[in-house]
């Protein structure tokens, strides 16, 4: 009995250890012609770090920058592509893959100057369904499978959202469709019919290392039958992981300050529902400061508690934070300007207190911070190992 | 110490010889007698065509490095000048200009609108009025302008203060330079804070101090108010940027209480206040009663991060001076108005800020002026061109002294007093005649004043990049002024003045790395640098130093062959701006043939030392590189990312300092020499992980530069020039191996010199202990014993000596036989008197023959079987004869020495000679006795065995040293040659400097003389320790090391001067505790006090010279060979026997 409390002691110990030095592994591991594997205890820990206007300006400052902050390695590293720039993101893909993380891309089918609220544009649902982007699908497909290693592509992302073009709002929306039963409705499927053919296109270029995350809002706008998740699933076979943002109050202008849980809880049982195994990734998740409606700090310790919930929440694996500051413009959030020229800041380090809640909780063994690879695999394609 | 042995002499100084007798005597057969006299003739001739030789060598050997190396291509399009080409100035809208609307009420109400302000007459807060300048740390021109115009201004506000992260942590990097100015100048310094942490913006920093509580706050304000006081600063000046405005509340609060804080003592707080879309973070109003000063900072109308367009145009600088008027507590404004530039590439969308300076030489060297189209005019009353090159077009916006005075014109009307100027070191020098007018209206003389546009010193930049090219040529301008209807200055710049440019051209790619190693080669450091570089497959560049290339030529061959850069780091790694412009060509000639000859490639790659290798900003540093650029074809290789790993930070501050400065540049600098580079080495992997991880490529420079490696070090073509590079080669070689050879001889003679300190060392204290346990020899009966002395005018002495001799406690036979050499003085009747009471005395005399032949018949004329020779001014004691004769028990010892002692220790010269007999000839012989290889028998004190004389032969006459020759004969016969310590005999020693030379000179040829007579006898196995011991120590310790003395001494001076002493000095320290070691065993020996051995120290520096002399003097002798004449020693009479 006491020999296995010593052994339970050193056991922490280790995993103490491990998390100490878990902000900087020795020598990551060549994941090429690997297989991301899902962590059997535990989530893997992710962050966006503010990579500009169109979040695609990756550097490893402010990578290393960010995990100095948390004291934490990060197991994914979020950033954009962009249909407007036409180009496969490869520098900032590599850069994170040598960083020893996994990327998350959000390939965003829109134009510039990528305002929000405009509607649909030359790289429509539609137009890609046209086979107008064939091309450009292609070569992203060819720049995806050269780069070997496993990649979380999050195509279209919030699309149960009313801001973006590519939301089923803008595709008909909630119009029926004749005949359906159970009701399908225009807006939906238009999304699902792009996702299935952006996928197959893919697919059929040998990109067998993307990971696809279809990833919606937390709660849909308008929240309608017709605008629901499962409205919106391409159906097992086109996915690979179930996503979703998650924000707190985000403006000054906001009422309240919901608690993490509610934000959470219906949306992970709503997507879990879709498929019963498909692992969850929060793809998205923060908070703006307000400390006259509600302490970041404590919303984020109980994020972090409600996350490693694992009996309850088995199938989450994956959490990114979003960690972003900006200045709201009169267009931006909220009505009447009443938020011009006020900052909306959800990064980590807003506040001493945020910062502290965050770094307690990310420095738990249970959040992840160097992804576990397969074996590697012998591919007659994969390019020669370093 | 290497010593000379005592060679003394039967025919010691006094008996002075007529050169006919000797000649007589030994002409035929004199060692070194040159009878023909064509040796000397012959000798000198061959020195004379090989010093010849030598000079035409070194003068080829000069015009060789001298001689322009192979003219090259220009490696580099160093053309970015001629490319700078004028464009039409880009009209823009200038969207900002009414953006102060949105602050002013009543501008909201309308056009009807009254006023501000006008006509108010606001009193000044303080007298005089506030002039108050932002200094610039990082800019040398911002000091140089402060120390010309300190008398124009009140405050300074300097960026020493920074606050970041949540804890709000406040770093402070005062610059003690500029604070003991200011305090000199009287002042004030309020220093700036910023919320900036590299180039991050830190709101956190200050929101999360704003949410504080009071407590908290204030404790964070006593903090900040001792650092103020630490640094001498009169007040703080906040400028915080991109605060949340939603805290506006808290931030009233926070200031009031940090204003409360710093109030109580003593010390001012001053609040910047952007004049943009971060004017509302503040309630000023509120503020005001809090605040000493708002410091409106009335230009970045557009800045760095914005699309072009103007600083501070007309509309919106008077707009916004307006919303100031109407805020705060009258006359608390400080209006800073801009007095710099922008540059903005609109093609690869970056921005440069810029000095007015840059920004003329900009537009004289694009022709801009010319184009008649760089004006300050409306509607925005900006400074505004545009140019292009190869990396696009640009767009330059500035403002100067014409800007500078309509603004202050805006302002005096509304009733500002006090101003500042944003930044020093970039104003348009002409600002400070127009700040003293402070917006009053401009007189005729005042404007053609400010149409003059003088060029001066002040260097320039054109560009950004590491690659450059400097031009120092100035020339004046001048700026047409015209004042308009409406009173508004406008100025057309018909002629831009420029300045001394450093053009820099820019790396196409942003992503390559090159990586630079200065200083090397070093043995050490440099083959691990190399073959980490290996390892991993990158190339670098090396810009090594032609010292020590020529030194390590192997590693320069290393570095080449691995496929690394070369590049040209001057010979000596002296500061080039301190140097004549000869120093520059021989400095960079010499490193490049050097280069080439070790290579057989040439470089066209420079980077000089010192600080012109980050930016030069001085044209006594712009000089060598134009030089070096155009006259001698370089292309000038400077570095941006620096982590000065030469300063030894620590490998985690060198690796930290890259990632901060990496975005800045292409080219990193790193040291492979010049010291412990462990740090270096160790963070080097760990730079290229980080690198490599980062996205960059490390590539060589020629890749960076987008040049074939051929062009930048071409391959030197056979034929080229063929000549003059062999006789570099040479010349270097034969220097690399002179200086070879002389380490290894430093290295040989001192190691040399330590084996044979420890052998005699050992060997006398083994002497010494068999010595003390041998029984006292009683022999019976003791041998007979005949005394022989020669003497000659020793009247004085001869006395002394002789009743010394006849008080001997000596159980034998005793006879002393003088012989009087013909003595013109009393001699004779002195020896008499002491034979008259002591029939053992014989007195013979003859005429003057010389001292051999006087001895020779004393010898004749004695009858006994021991012979012990003594000269007539030494001093026996009572037992010294005993003990020469006890040696003698043993058969096989035919000759015995004693123990010669200056007696007349009276000065330095005899107590040198005194230390020189116990611990260079005493101890010796005590060390050689134990191996049977004494060399000399002095003549002042010995003992032969008569038959052993006899089987010798007698004393030849073919050296100057018959003792030495004896002696050596003895050795040759198979005898033992023994030596007695306790037979001590006091003898005088020479007194002066003078006398001591001749009798040295004396001494040195004929020991040379044996040496060679008896040659035969070095390294013959048959003569065992004397042939391979004894005799080569005479050679090389006592004729080679002795001669190069002067030439050792030389080089130790010119090390200390040159600031190598560590290196050589070591050596010098062996061999001078060598020599204190060794004396001090020979004074402990002969139970001499310990502290006479400290004598030695001084003695290395006067007695050695002495000796040195003394060794090339008998040289040159031998070499003429002619016979030697020498003085008669004075005699003084001061033998004591203590």
């Amino acid at each position: 009995m006491r020999s296995l409390l010593v052994g339970l002691l050193f056991l922490l110990a280790a995993c103490e250890q491990r998390t100490e030095i878990s902000a900087a592994p020795a020598k990551p591991v060549d994941p090429r012609g690997r297989q991301l594997l899902l962590p059997e205890h535990g989530i893997y820990t992710g962050a966006y770090v503010n990579f500009g206007e169109q979040e695609d300006d990756v550097t490893l400052e402010k990578i290393e920058a960010f995990e100095e902050l948390v004291g934490k390695h990060q197991a994914i590293i979020a950033s954009s592509s962009y249909w407007g720039e036409q180009t496969f993101p490869a520098a900032n893909l590599k850069l994170i893959t040598r960083h020893g993380a996994v990327p998350l891309v959000f390939w965003s089918p829109w134009d510039r100057p990528y305002t929000e609220d405009r509607g649909p544009d030359k790289y429509s649902l539609t137009a890609i369904l046209a086979g107008t982007h064939d091309a450009y699908i292609d070569r992203w497909a060819d720049g995806a499978r050269e780069l070997g290693g496993p990649i979380f592509v999050s195509f279209g992302n919030e699309a149960n959202g009313s801001w973006f073009p590519w939301s089923g709002t803008y595709y008909g929306g909630g119009n029926p469709i004749p005949g359906s039963d159970p009701p399908r409705f225009e807006g939906p499927e238009v999304f699902k019919r792009a996702w299935r053919y952006v996928v197959d296109r893919c697919r059929a270029r040998g990109a067998s290392n993307v990971q696809w995350v279809l990833h919606l809002m937390d709660y849909s706008t308008p929240n309608d039958v017709w605008n629901l998740a499962e409205q919106y699933y391409p159906g097992a076979d086109y996915v690979d992981w179930l996503g979703f943002s998650l924000y707190g109050s985000q403006f000054p202008s906001d009422e309240g300050y919901p608690d993490f849980f509610s934000c959470f809880d219906w949306p992970y049982t709503e997507l879990a529902q879709l498929d019963p195994n498909k692992p969850i990734m929060l793809c998205e998740w923060g908070v703006g400061e307000f400390p006259e409606v509600g302490d970041k700090g404590d919303w984020i310790r109980g994020a972090w508690k409600i996350m490693s919930q694992s009996d309850k929440y088995p199938r989450l694996k994956a959490a990114v934070f979003w960690h972003e500051r900006w200045q709201n413009s009169a267009s931006s959030g909220g009505a009447d300007g009443e938020n011009t020229d006020k900052y909306s800041d959800l990064r980590v380090n807003s506040s001493a207190g945020a910062l502290r809640a965050y770094r307690e909780g990310v420095a738990s063994p249970f959040c992840i911070a160097t992804p576990l690879f397969s074996e590697e695999r012998p591919q007659p394609s994969a390019p020669p190992s370093r | 110490m290497v010593r000379f042995e005592k060679m003394d002499s039967l025919g010691r100084g006094r008996n002075q010889l007529s050169r006919g007798t000797y000649l007589k005597m030994s002409q035929s057969s004199f060692v070194f007698l040159d009878p023909g006299g064509r040796r000397w003739p012959l000798f000198r001739r061959v020195t004379l065509g090989l010093s010849v030789l030598l000079g035409l060598g070194f003068i080829l050997f000069v015009a060789s490095v001298w001689i322009r190396p192979a003219v090259r291509l220009p490696a580099v399009s160093r053309e970015l000048r001629n490319r700078l080409k004028a464009t039409r100035p880009i009209p823009t809208p200038d969207r900002k200009a009414l953006d102060w609307q949105h602050y002013n009420p009543r501008a909201r109400e309308g056009p009807e609108r009254p006023p501000a302000a006008s006509g108010k007459i606001v009193p000044p807060l303080r007298d005089p009025a506030v002039r108050l300048a932002f200094y610039p740390g990082e800019d040398a021109n911002a000091a140089r302008s402060l120390r010309e115009h300190a008398h124009s201004l009140t405050h300074i506000a300097p960026d020493w203060l920074t606050v970041s992260g949540v804890e709000s942590t406040v770093v402070a990097e005062p610059d003690v330079e500029l604070a003991a100015f200011c305090r000199e100048h009287a002042l004030s310094v309020i220093p700036i804070l910023r919320n900036l942490k590299g180039d991050v913006w830190q709101p956190e920093a200050v929101e999360e101090l704003a949410r504080a509580d009071i407590g908290r706050q204030r404790a964070w304000a006593e903090m900040l108010s001792a650092k103020l006081r630490e640094m001498g600063a009169a007040g703080v000046l906040l400028d915080f940027d991109e605060l949340d405005p939603n805290l506006q509340a808290q931030f009233t609060t926070l200031f009031a209480t940090l204003a409360e804080g710093l109030h109580s003592r003593g010390q001012e707080l001053w609040l910047g206040v952007s004049m943009d879309d971060e004017f509302g973070t503040y309630d000023l109003e509120a503020l005001a009663p809090a605040i000493d000063r708002f410091v409106g900072e009335f230009f970045d109308e557009h800045a760095e991060g914005d699309e072009p367009g103007p600083i501070a145009s007309r509309p919106w600088i008077e707009g916004w001076l307006e919303v100031a008027a109407d805020l705060g507590t009258p006359g608390q404004w400080v209006i800073v108005l801009g007095a710099q530039a922008y540059d903005w590439n609109v093609t690869r969308n970056r921005a440069e800020a810029l000095s007015f300076r840059d920004a003329m030489s900009r537009a004289s060297y694009a022709g801009a002026d010319v184009a008649g189209e760089v004006e300050v005019a409306a509607p925005d009353y900006n400074g505004h061109f545009g140019y292009e090159e190869s990396l696009g077009q640009h767009e330059v916006w500035f403002l100067d002294a014409v800007t500078m005075q309509n603004q202050l014109r805006a302002a005096a009307r509304l009733g500002f007093h006090d101003f500042g100027v944003y930044r020093l070191g970039a104003e348009d020098p002409a600002i400070w005649a127009v700040l003293a007018q402070a917006g009053r209206e401009p007189n005729d003389e005042f404007l053609r004043a400010l149409g003059a546009l003088p060029a001066d010193e002040t260097v320039t930049h054109v560009g950004r990049g590491e690659i450059v090219s400097a031009d120092l040529s100035k020339d004046s301008g001048v700026r047409s002024l015209k004042v308009e209807s409406d009173g508004q200055l406008s100025a057309n710049y018909s002629d831009a003045p420029n300045f001394p440019v450093l053009f820099h051209q820019p790396s196409a790619d942003e992503g390559k790395v090159t990586i630079t190693f200065d200083d090397g080669p070093d043995p050490t450091w440099t083959p691990r640098v190399l073959d980490l570089l290996k390892a991993r497959g990158l190339k670098a560049a090396f810009f090594v130093i032609g010292r020590n290339a020529e030194q390590y030529p192997k590693l320069v061959e290393r570095i080449v062959a691995e496929g690394h850069e070369i590049g040209n780091h001057t010979y000596s790694h002296g500061n080039l701006a301190e140097m004549p412009e000869w120093r520059w060509r021989l400095e960079l000639d010499s490193t490049e043939r050097l280069i080439e000859t070790i290579t057989g490639y040439s470089t066209t790659l420079f980077r000089p030392p010192y600080n012109a290798d980050s930016t030069p900003s001085d044209v006594a540093e712009l000089a060598p590189l134009r030089f070096a650029e155009q006259e001698l074809g370089y292309t000038i290789v400077l570095e941006t990312i620096d982590p000065q790993d030469w300063a030894r930070p620590g490998a985690d501050a060198i690796v930290q300092r890259v990632k901060d400065q990496r975005s800045k540049g292409n080219i990193i600098l790193l040291h492979d020499a010049g010291g412990d580079r462990a740090q270096t080495l160790a963070a080097l992997p760990r730079l290229l992980d980080w690198l490599e991880e980062r996205g960059d490529r490390v590539v060589p420079l020629s890749e960076l530069l987008n040049i074939p490696r051929s062009d930048l070090m071409p391959r030197v073509s056979a034929n080229e020039q063929s000549g003059w590079r062999n006789v570099a080669a040479i010349g270097f070689r034969s220097w690399h191996w002179l200086v070879e050879f002389f380490w290894s001889f430093m290295l040989l003679a001192t190691g040399l010199v330590v084996l044979r300190s420890l052998l005699i060392c050992w060997l006398a204290l083994r002497q010494r202990h068999a010595q003390k346990r041998r029984k006292s020899v009683e022999m019976a009966p003791w041998p007979a014993v005949s005394v022989l002395i020669a003497a000659f005018n020793e009247e004085r002495l001869i006395g002394r000596t002789l009743r010394a001799v006849l008080q001997s406690e000596y159980a034998g036979e005793l006879e002393v036989v003088v012989v009087n050499d013909g003595s013109s003085d009393g001699t004779a009747a002195e020896v008499d008197l002491v034979g008259q009471s002591d029939a053992r005395v014989r007195l013979l005399s003859q005429v003057n023959a010389g001292k051999s032949a006087a001895l020779r018949r004393a010898l004749d004329a004695s009858r006994h079987e021991v012979v012990v020779f003594l000269d007539a001014d030494t001093l026996f004691t009572a037992t010294t004869i005993r003990k020469l004769a006890e040696e003698l028990a043993e058969p096989a010892v035919t000759a015995v020495s004693g123990n010669a002692r200056v007696g007349n220790r009276v000065n330095f010269v005899t107590r040198c000679q005194a230390l020189e007999y116990i611990c260079g000839f005493n101890l010796d012989r005590r060390a050689y006795t134990q191996w049977n290889c004494v060399t000399v028998v002095p003549g002042a004190v010995s003992a032969f065995r008569r038959a052993a004389l006899v089987e010798a032969g007698g004393f030849s006459h073919d050296t100057l040293a018959e003792d030495t020759d004896i002696t050596l004969t003895m050795h040759r016969l198979g005898h033992r040659v023994a030596y007695a310590p306790e037979a001590i005999a006091w003898t005088e020693a020479p007194e002066t400097w003078r006398a001591l030379g001749r009798q040295r000179v004396r001494w040195a040829f004929g020991t040379m003389q044996c040496l060679w007579k008896h040659r035969d006898l070095t390294f013959n196995p048959r003569f065992g320790a004397l042939g391979f011991f004894a005799l080569p120590s005479i050679w090389f310790f006592h004729i080679l090391l002795v001669a190069i003395t002067p030439l050792a001494d030389a080089i130790l001076l010119w090390s200390i001067a040159a600031g190598y002493a560590a290196a050589l000095g070591k050596y010098f320290a062996i061999f001078l505790l060598l020599d204190l070691i060794l004396a001090a065993v020979a004074c402990a020996l002969e139970g001499v006090p310990l502290r006479r051995a400290l004598l030695i120290l001084p003695m290395r520096f006067a007695y050695r010279w002495l000796l040195a002399w003394v060794v090339w003097k008998s040289l040159l002798r031998a070499l003429r060979g002619a016979l030697v004449g020498w003085g008669k020693m004075e005699r003084t009479g001061t033998v004591r026997t203590a």
